[in-house]
Formats: structure tokens, C-alpha cells, sequence
């Protein structure tokens, strides 16, 4: 790299502060924009997997179903050791597991009445409900009673209930039969996020007698990791041990004929379709759920590719056009340059060097002022009953930009400008420069 | 005098053989009268799903549903039903409200089909889903199985208003009936079904229905106006009147997802 002529490029961009600001201020928006929506992008999917981590209760789940003789589905598991045994011999860590069944109810109280899902856990026992729920009425202790429910501040509202109120329960079994229940409020506990506010806990031996499911039965096993980035290699593992112990499961990598399903699509059409006998299992992971999630953050990464070059197809047209009219301002000058001896390359060099100067001054200023724009959305707070919480972090923006993109953006740009550029520099290259020291601008 | 006392216990005899044998005729006289007059229970739950099958027709028929819940305004919601029993379909229009006019439901076979004009899609629904925001569900608008579907349990007799009925006890042969318990009022001079509860899987009465008018339609009688009470949600229900019911034959397209889409546009 030639310094002097590094210099000399540098002088001739100050020379001309406002053009130059006004360059490299479109640069830098273009760059701004692109990297407010890289970094949206990037923490778009960590933060739904950890909400519907939080939801669901872990980061990989086993499921039972069964056929029933008239053809009906029914989510079930009805002994479990096996694949406790299963889960010891994958050899895997983790942190915690979560029992579940689950049904949509009717939720009764003088009058007024909401539609609930309940989520069946051992309450008694469970840390998670203790370590997540910040309680504003009601106590621990009452998790012990039979028909305990935990309900959220805003359905306590809805249905103006207390602790200790009794609240009934419409609901169906598995099999689809009506039935009637009637839980008592334990604990009301805080909306700290739209997450919570749709939780609502009950005792899951009591929900399985309402349901029609045995008391040691239930629905789903959740498994908690030490972090969600596992559950991919865990799923795996797991998978081979429970196939080992000559379960029946449906196929993890299942696809349809025309590729139009994510392989848990796919694995749920399965479910939906095929007949079998006895209880055949589904294992799946939050990412695998999320699978559709991920196609969105695809088409935000491309969307945004996209966007940066249509912009900069037009800042380049820009400043390629502002180039040419800087070689006529300076042709007597690089006339005089080339009488003295400099060469052809050395005057493009010098050219293509202002361009570099000016991409790479403008990328940096829009990286930092997406940066600042970050910093400032992230400080919007939203309602946590908004549906939009899910894809928040605590019910703020998050954004992530993986540093590779961001390098990746200031490189294209640094080779669109040198593109857009390189017309104009090898015209001022070519200039005689007799000709050029006669031209009188 | 003991020639006296003889004759009158002679008499005596022949009296008391005389009432015995005009007892004995009289009961056996009886019996086939009162074996007549307790009707077979599985026949009647036959008679009732008889009254209710449009085999072999098309039937349809304009039903407006009026819910009560407490603290809120009364509504109004109207559909028109086809049934084509034969095939096990059937179609509801909503009507009104108008907000969810062009909605409608189409049942083929086993599968219940929801669908909404504004996204213009279908979503599965089921046979023992609430029409809209009613207490009647789906399956009020079909014909009734309860000789398919239920046991006899036990059968009394008790008044309904002033006309004595059939108390039928019902018990869900399998475990996928809506619900586990039912119990009939049968009309005892003639098959109308009066009233009807409904019971959950624990014993608890969820839902009464009273069928206190009748119209006949092509020699079988059918209930034109249905109170549904909610007995779990209290002070909720739905009155159901049938008006401009028709079997006149309906063309197939109706029973398709085309039509439910042609005629919301």
C-alpha cells in the first residue's frame, strides 16, 4: 500500500467535508438499517425458544399417543420407567424434569367465566413453580391442597377471585366426554410477562381424574437443560437409548413428499394419520417446534440483504456520479500529477483508496449509530399482556448481531463503492496529461 | 244345626273361591294391558332418534338461537341448517350476527369443519362444540343416536307439567359420548321427548333441555322450540326456534366447502 497516495486520498475527502459528510451519512444509513434488522434478527429466535422454554417447561419433550378402537387420538403416558431408564443410559445431563398434562377449561365463578389452558404439575413438589411465580396473594402452603390452582393476577381480575374461592371447571376428558370440576384458588400470582399471564397451574393428580387419566399417568415429559443450545446433541441421544429400549417412536427426521413441512410438521401429520397399536412416542425439541420461527429469521436476513442492496445500488449511482465530477474539478491537478511523474495505476489507486476511506468511514458510523438506535429501542418497555412478548426479552427489544454479518456488510459495501467508483478512476488514469493541464474548468 | 253351619261354610267357600277366581281372571286380563302400557326402554330411545332421522331426505330448516348470559345484553344468533342424514352431512350458515354472517360449519362423515369468511379458511371443529356463542352445540342440529349410543339403565315414571312420561336412564356405552349420563322425559301417550339433562363423567348436571313445542313435518314430530339451560354456568341459556323447516330435496353442492365459500362472498 502506497501511504502517500492514502494521505493524498484522505486530504481530498476532507477537502470536500459536506459532500463527503453527505456520502458517508447515506452509507451510514443504509449500514444503520440493516444492522437494526440483523440484530433483531439474531435475538429473535433465542428469545421465543427461551419464552416457550418457560412455557412448555423444558427444552426437549417426550410425548405418548394412542389410537383409540374408534380411530380417536389420545395423548398419553401411562408407565413411564422405561423411559426414565431410557433417559439414564443416554448418558446426558439435565437439570430437571416436568410431568404435565394439559387441557383447555372452562373457568366458573358467580357469573363470569374464561377459557383457560390448565396445566397439571405436581405443584407440591415442583421447583419451578416456586422459583419462577412471584405470588401477590395467596401462599406456598396451600399448593398442598388437593384441587389447588394457581392463577394469574389478570384472570383473578377477569373472574374477581380470591384465595381460597372455589372456582368450576368445565371441561372435556381425553376421550372427549364432558366433566365438571372445581378447584380452589391457592396462590394469585404476578404478570411479569405474557408468558405468565397465560399460565394457569393446577394439582396434576386431580386434573388427571377430571381428564380420565390414571394417577400416574400424564401427558408430557419435559426435560430442563442447562442451556438451550444442548437439546439438539440431548434429542439425539436420547432418541437412540429410548429406540434402544425397543420403543415405539415416530421418526424425528420425517419429511413430506414436497417439502413444504418442517420435519416436526411432518412428524405431527404422522401422528394424525398413521395407525399403530399400543403407545407410540414423539420426541421433539423447542428448536424443532420453532422450526418455522427459524424460516422467519431467514427471511428477515434475506429481506435485509436485500434492502441493503437495493440502498446502496442507489448510494453507488451516487457516488459514482460525485467521483466523476471530482476528477473534472481536480483534471488540472492530476494533470500536474502526472507531468511530475505519477503513474496511471497510482492516480486510480488514489481514487479507489478515497472510495475505501469513504465506505469504511461511513460503515462504521452507521454500525455505531445502529448501535446507539439499539441501545435506545431496547429501552421501550411493552405491555406484558401484548402477544408480542414472546418475541421480547422481560418485555423489552433484544438484538443480537452476529459479528461475521456485521464484518459481512462492511465488506460489501467496501466493494460496491470500490465498483461504483472504478469507472470514474480509470478515466481520471487514462486522462493525457498534456490535455488535462490545458483543460481550463 | 250343624247341617246349617255346613251350608254357610260351604257358601263361604265357593264365595271366596268365586272372588279368588274373578281376581285371577281379572290380574290375568290385566296383564297384557300393563305389559303394553310399559313400553319396551330401547324401543322408545329408538322412537325418539326415529322422530329426529331424515333418512332418505334432505332436510333444512332456519334455527334462531336467543342466549341470555347474566350482565350481558341478550343475542341473537340465526343459521340455517341442511341435514342429509343418509350421508351423516350437514351445513349451518350463521345468518346473524351480522359480524359473523357467512361463517358456517359442514360435517362429512366424522370430520366438523369451521369456517371463517374474513380469513377464508377452515379449521377443524367437532360435534361437540358450542355454535357460536350459544348453549347449542353442533350436534343439536342432527339426529340423535341414543339407541347407538346410550344403555338403559333404569326406567321410572314422573310428571312433566301436566303430562305424565317415561323417565329414561341413560348410560354412555363407551367413553367418547359427549356425555357419560343422560336422562329422557318421554311423552307416555305419544313419543315426544319433553325434557332432557345431561350429565358429566362425576354425576354433575351440566345441561337441561326442554322441548316444549312440536310441529309435524312429513308424519314425525319435531321440537320447534328448544330451551337449552346451563346448569354449570348459571343464569346461561339459549332458546332455540325452528321456523321455515323443509325437506324438499337440496342439490350436493351444498354439502361441500365450495358452497360454504361461495355463498359468504
Amino acid at each position: 500500500m502506497n501511504l502517500v497516495l492514502l494521505r493524498i486520498a484522505a486530504r481530498n475527502l476532507m477537502r470536500q467535508r459536506k459532500r463527503t459528510m453527505l456520502l458517508a451519512g447515506a452509507i451510514a444509513f443504509g449500514i444503520m438499517i440493516v444492522t437494526i434488522l440483523n440484530g433483531f434478527a439474531g435475538s429473535f429466535v433465542k428469545n421465543i425458544s427461551d419464552n416457550f422454554s418457560y412455557l412448555m417447561g423444558g427444552h426437549v419433550f417426550v410425548s405418548g399417543t394412542e389410537v383409540t378402537p374408534s380411530g380417536k387420538r389420545i395423548s398419553i403416558i401411562r408407565d413411564d420407567s422405561v423411559i426414565m431408564q431410557a433417559l439414564e443410559d443416554s448418558g446426558q445431563k439435565w437439570v430437571s424434569l416436568q410431568k404435565t398434562s394439559q387441557t383447555i377449561a372452562t373457568l366458573i365463578f358467580e357469573g363470569k367465566s374464561i377459557q383457560q389452558t390448565l396445566t397439571g404439575i405436581d405443584l407440591t413438589h415442583s421447583g419451578m413453580i416456586k422459583e419462577r411465580l412471584a405470588l401477590v396473594d395467596g401462599n406456598w402452603e396451600n399448593l398442598s391442597w388437593s384441587n389447588a390452582i394457581i392463577i394469574s393476577q389478570s384472570i383473578a381480575k377477569k373472574l374477581n377471585v380470591l384465595p381460597g374461592d372455589v372456582l368450576v371447571a368445565q371441561l372435556q376428558t381425553i376421550t372427549g366426554q364432558n366433566n365438571v370440576g372445581e378447584f380452589r384458588v391457592a396462590a394469585i400470582t404476578i404478570d411479569s410477562s405474557f408468558v405468565g399471564s397465560i399460565m394457569t397451574y393446577v394439582q396434576l393428580e386431580y386434573l388427571n381424574s377430571l381428564i380420565g387419566l390414571g394417577k400416574n399417568e400424564y401427558m408430557s415429559l419435559g426435560i430442563m437443560l442447562e442451556k438451550l443450545e444442548k437439546s439438539g446433541a440431548f434429542a439425539n441421544a436420547l432418541y437412540t437409548s429410548m429406540k434402544g429400549m425397543g420403543l415405539n417412536l415416530f421418526d424425528r427426521s420425517t419429511k413430506d413428499e414436497n417439502g413444504s413441512m418442517t420435519p416436526f410438521q411432518a412428524m405431527l401429520l404422522e401422528q394424525r394419520t398413521e395407525q399403530w397399536t399400543g403407545t407410540k412416542y414423539r420426541l421433539y425439541t423447542i428448536d424443532d417446534v420453532l422450526a418455522q420461527a427459524k424460516q422467519i429469521v431467514v427471511a428477515i436476513d434475506t429481506g435485509s440483504t436485500v434492502i441493503l442492496i437495493v440502498l446502496f445500488a442507489i448510494v453507488m449511482i451516487g457516488i459514482s456520479n460525485t467521483f466523476r465530477m471530482a476528477m473534472y474539478e481536480r483534471i488540472r491537478e492530476i494533470g500536474t500529477m502526472r507531468a511530475i511523474g505519477v503513474q496511471r495505476n497510482e492516480i486510480r489507486s488514489m481514487f479507489l483508496y478515497e472510495a475505501l476511506l469513504l465506505s469504511l468511514a461511513g460503515a462504521i458510523a452507521g454500525i455505531v449509530l445502529a448501535l446507539i438506535a439499539m441501545g435506545l429501542l431496547t429501552l421501550i418497555s411493552f405491555d406484558p399482556l401484548s402477544p408480542v412478548f414472546l418475541i421480547l426479552k422481560r418485555g423489552h427489544f433484544s438484538f443480537y448481531v452476529p459479528p461475521l454479518r456485521a464484518i459481512g456488510n462492511i465488506l460489501l459495501i467496501a466493494v460496491l463503492t470500490l465498483v461504483a467508483v472504478y469507472a470514474p478512476a480509470n478515466a481520471a488514469a487514462k486522462l493525457p496529461p498534456a490535455e488535462a493541464l490545458r483543460t481550463v474548468k | 244345626m250343624y247341617s246349617n253351619v255346613s251350608r254357610k261354610a260351604k257358601s263361604l267357600r265357593r264365595r271366596i273361591l268365586s272372588i279368588l277366581s274373578l281376581l285371577l281372571l281379572f290380574f290375568t286380563g290385566l296383564n297384557p294391558l300393563l305389559a303394553q302400557s310399559k313400553p319396551d326402554p330401547r324401543e322408545l330411545i329408538k322412537q325418539v332418534d326415529d322422530l329426529s332421522d331424515f333418512s332418505g331426505k334432505d332436510f333444512s330448516a332456519v334455527f334462531t338461537i336467543v342466549t341470555q348470559k347474566p350482565g350481558e345484553k341478550d343475542s341473537v344468533t340465526q343459521a340455517r341448517v341442511f341435514r342429509r342424514d343418509a350421508k351423516k352431512q350437514f351445513v349451518i350458515l350463521i345468518l346473524l350476527p351480522e359480524v359473523n354472517k357467512g361463517q358456517g360449519y359442514l360435517r362429512e362423515d366424522d370430520n366438523v369443519w369451521f369456517y371463517d369468511p374474513t380469513s377464508r379458511k377452515f379449521s377443524h371443529s367437532s360435534m361437540k362444540e358450542n355454535i357460536q356463542n350459544t348453549k347449542a352445540k353442533n350436534s343439536d342440529f342432527t339426529l340423535s343416536t341414543f339407541a347407538e349410543d346410550y344403555t338403559v339403565t333404569k326406567m321410572t315414571e314422573s310428571m312433566v307439567g301436566k303430562f305424565p312420561v317415561w323417565v329414561l336412564d341413560l348410560k354412555a356405552r363407551t367413553n367418547e359420548v359427549a356425555y357419560d349420563r343422560v336422562v329422557l322425559y318421554i311423552r307416555k301417550d305419544r313419543t315426544m321427548l319433553l325434557k332432557r339433562e345431561d350429565y358429566s363423567v362425576n354425576g354433575r348436571l351440566m345441561r337441561t333441555t326442554a322441548y316444549p313445542k312440536y310441529v309435524e313435518l312429513e308424519g314425525k314430530l319435531l321440537p320447534s322450540q328448544i330451551l337449552i339451560v346451563d346448569e354449570v354456568n348459571k343464569g346461561e341459556k339459549s332458546q332455540m326456534t325452528m321456523t321455515e323447516q323443509s325437506v324438499s330435496p337440496l342439490p350436493d353442492r351444498v354439502f361441500t366447502k365450495a358452497f360454504l365459500e361461495q355463498v359468504s362472498r
